[in-house]
């Protein structure tokens, strides 16, 4: 047994690649920001089965930021864009929100993920104490849990308790003229559908007590087969379905319904229909499917809002999708904070932010307002209508009242010991 | 490192001579990883590097402890992800709910890890090969819909919200970036040397016996089933260490974290660092992270990129890394003797 091996030289280039290794590593991340500019950094989802939607917000963006930069940036700084793929795992964009403040130099964070992603991102401004404003994720909780109230965040989306109030008023009304008292749902097994599902049918019940569920369908998420669903909900014969099925499993299960005729049977209530995303991919879009508004040029029925989508078509040739005006809302708010605080700075924007009422395309009437108690956008458009199968799609779309949200929202942060 | 090297010990006495040398070797370099690891933030006041050997830390005791399964017993667990989501929601949740020092949920999540590995592992490795990757596959799908399924008190698919609070115990201020990242390095050390130790124990070769021949280890005595289970239980431990270091990482804990996609990451890491010498998982983990941290930095197209890695390491080195560096060091060692 002899030892042909010499100690200490190995080690030695070990130590010396360790030592090589850290040096390359470092080299980068010790770069740090130009002070002229100002980053802003974007953790969203750029692969996978959400990709489209993390794409519209980019677009929307930048489309944006063109217009921020070109009227001279926040206070003076031009914004620049740092914008990384988190591919919908909260770990990741975890990660890269932390890496885009502490290694990319980024002052300001647009939190463009969805669900899970935005809790995570919400630990990292709380952690990291960085300006952060949630673009995409509508669970109420985020902004009306007090527990997770921290001054330095932000929220530009649609909350679901709104669009569960709206809902069910609207479809409360229809009921009541229409006689339906016979509802079935079909929503997607996870916290988005249970949790819609569950206020939508409360505020029905609410405004047409004699409403009954009488079917109950929980297809999966992403599921491709929706057969089984469709014909139960056939033999249970309702009058009216809710579903709050949304994207590819809303076009897929539209297309397989129709097979069975299904549209002529019921009326339909589907909340994220009128969405292009849903609206440009379904075969034959039924006409009269009762939807509310995503993002659509023609509600709010104002030249504003209708320029603005047809300036996102012609320059990324597709049309906006929900998540695109609540990331333009977002650049908007900054930038009018901005403004107001005279500042790029985080800590000042935040201050300024509070209770800010901008003038924006995609307001009830023509504003939006951050609310300063909970950090959330209220008196955004809302509002339901039905579908006709080609452009405009929704011609009609009744708002929704803005006094009655927000005292039923009171009501419901009471019942949740959220107030 | 590698186990030929350490199986050449002839005689029975001075292979115990040589074990205990060995194990003198092992703690040193231990202490001293940890000793360059621990004065990294002297030197450097990059925040995401400390990141980085953070999540390196979390991944690492994963991908190794997964070794244990793969590599010393030939147990190919495509579930191992379970034990790193239980570790991280457990932990995540008893620091919620209850309140207690950190130490003591540390060592609770353990407790309940171990009970809950005992019970699947008592079922699964009964089976071989095929049969034991997907019933384990099965169990770590179970675990990740109930997490989601029951949403009342785990969040479910938005994951713990609210942040894991970290209060200072034994003048341990998790909370403290510097703190976190010095407590993850020593867990990293520690788990990666008691892993080693059981791997270089007779009951690590035992592992290897029943990885070779199961039957012939079976006529010589040995328990087969208590000695898989004992390793399958084992490894759920430091899988679940790693999932608390996750958690304590994003102050949180989500479903995703149970999901198979982490098992096939662990996989994934295994087959790029190797699985026939202790260190290639570790080696793996800083290889995948470094590739997905800089990748994305550049492209969304990441799938693409990582694709090409896999097929290089699945058709042109037909092994991991660390394996590939050990037989080429070996094979030099050989001709060098000849000649």
């Amino acid at each position: 047994m002899t030892r042909t091996r010499r100690p200490g030289i190995s080690r030695r280039s070990t130590l010396a690649l360790m030592g090589a290794g850290a040096m390359t590593f470092a080299a980068p991340w010790v770069a740090r920001a130009q002070a002229k500019t100002i980053k802003v950094g974007m953790p969203t989802i750029l692969s996978g089965r959400v990709a489209q939607l993390g794409t519209s917000s980019r677009n929307a963006v930048m489309l944006e930021v063109e217009k921020v930069n070109a009227a001279g940036g926040l206070a003076g700084r031009q914004i620049e864009m740092v914008i990384r793929d988190s591919k919908g795992q909260p770990q990741e964009a975890a990660r890269v929100a932390r890496e885009l403040v502490n290694t990319d130099g980024c002052e300001l964070l647009i939190d463009a993920e969805a669900s899970s992603g935005a809790f995570a991102v919400h630990e990292v401004a709380r952690d990291l104490g960085v300006f952060c404003i949630h673009t995409n994720s509508e669970t109420s909780a985020l902004t009306a849990d007090p527990k997770q109230h921290i001054p330095n965040a932000f929220r530009t989306a649609r909350q679901g308790v709104h669009d569960s109030i709206v809902g069910g008023s609207y479809a409360a009304a229809i009921a009541k003229a229409k006689g339906l008292k016979k509802w079935a749902t079909c929503s997607p097994d996870y916290a988005y559908g249970r949790d819609t599902t569950a206020e939508f049918t409360l505020y029905l019940k609410r405004f047409a007590p004699e409403v009954e569920i009488i079917s109950e369908s929980w297809p999966k998420l992403f599921q491709p087969d929706y057969t089984e669903v469709v014909t139960k909900i056939l033999q249970a014969k309702p009058q009216a379905l809710y579903s709050c099925l949304w994207g590819g499993d809303l076009t897929s299960y539209i297309d397989q319904a129709n097979i069975y005729a299904m549209f002529g049977q019921m009326e339909v209530f589907a909340v994220n229909m009128a969405d292009y995303t849903a609206l440009t991919v379904v075969k034959n879009l039924p006409k009269g499917i009762h939807s509310g508004n995503r993002y659509i040029k023609t509600f709010p029925t104002t030249p504003e809002n209708a320029a603005w989508g047809d300036a996102y078509k012609a320059k990324f040739n597709e049309y906006p999708t929900n998540w695109s005006w609540e990331n333009a809302t977002a650049i908007m708010l900054m930038a009018e904070a901005a403004k107001k605080a005279n500042s790029a700075d985080g800590k000042k924007i935040a201050e300024a932010l509070k209770g800010l009422t901008i003038k924006c395309p995609f307001g009830a009437d023509g504003t939006v307002t951050m609310r300063g108690d909970d950090h959330t956008l209220v008196g955004y458009a809302i509002g339901w209508g039905t579908t006709i199968p080609q452009e405009p799609y929704v011609p009609e779309i009744k708002a929704g009242d803005w006094k009655t949200i927000f005292e039923l929202e009171a009501e419901w942060k009471k019942s949740k010991g959220y107030a | 490192m590698t186990e030929p090297e350490a199986g050449r010990a002839q005689t029975l006495v001075p292979a115990r001579n040589g074990a205990a040398l060995q194990r003198y070797r092992d703690v040193l370099i231990a202490l001293i990883a940890f000793a360059v690891l621990a004065s990294l933030p002297l030197f450097t006041g990059s925040k995401a590097l400390l990141d980085f050997v953070i999540r390196c830390s979390a991944y690492g005791l994963f991908a190794t402890s997964l070794n244990l399964l793969v590599g010393y017993t030939g147990l190919t667990s495509f579930g191992h992800g379970m034990f790193f989501g239980l570790g991280a929601y457990s932990f995540g949740l008893i620091m919620q709910k209850l309140g207690v020092p950190i130490p003591v949920a540390f060592v609770a999540t353990l407790a309940i890890t171990a009970v809950v590995a005992a019970i699947i592992g008592a079922i699964c490795v009964r089976l071989k090969e095929i049969y034991f990757a997907f019933v384990t596959l099965a169990f770590q799908m179970l675990i990740h819909s109930t997490i989601l399924s029951w949403a009342s008190f785990t969040g479910g698919d938005q994951g713990l919200r609210g942040g894991i609070p970290r209060p200072a115990s034994l003048g341990i201020h998790l909370s403290n970036h510097v703190h976190l990242y010095v407590t993850s390095c020593a867990l990293l050390i520690l788990g990666l040397l008691a892993m080693r130790q059981i791997a270089q124990s007779p009951f690590g070769y035992t592992l290897r016996m029943i990885r070779d021949n199961a039957a012939r280890a079976s006529f010589l005595g040995i328990d087969v089933w208590r000695a898989k289970l004992t390793v399958f239980v084992l490894a759920a431990l430091f899988a679940s260490m790693g999932g608390m270091v996750m958690a304590l990482f994003v102050s949180g804990a989500y479903p995703e974290f149970a999901y198979w996609t982490i098992s096939g990451e662990a996989i994934f890491i295994n087959m790029l660092g190797g699985v026939s010498t202790f260190l290639g998982p570790m080696v793996g983990t800083v290889l995948l992270l470094l590739l997905n941290d800089t990748v994305t930095r550049f492209t969304e197209y990441h799938g693409i990129v990582l694709g090409v890695v896999i097929l290089f390491f699945a058709l042109g080195l037909r092994k991991g890394l660390l394996d590939f560096v050990a037989e080429w060091y070996a094979h030099r060692r050989e001709t060098g003797e000849g000649r």
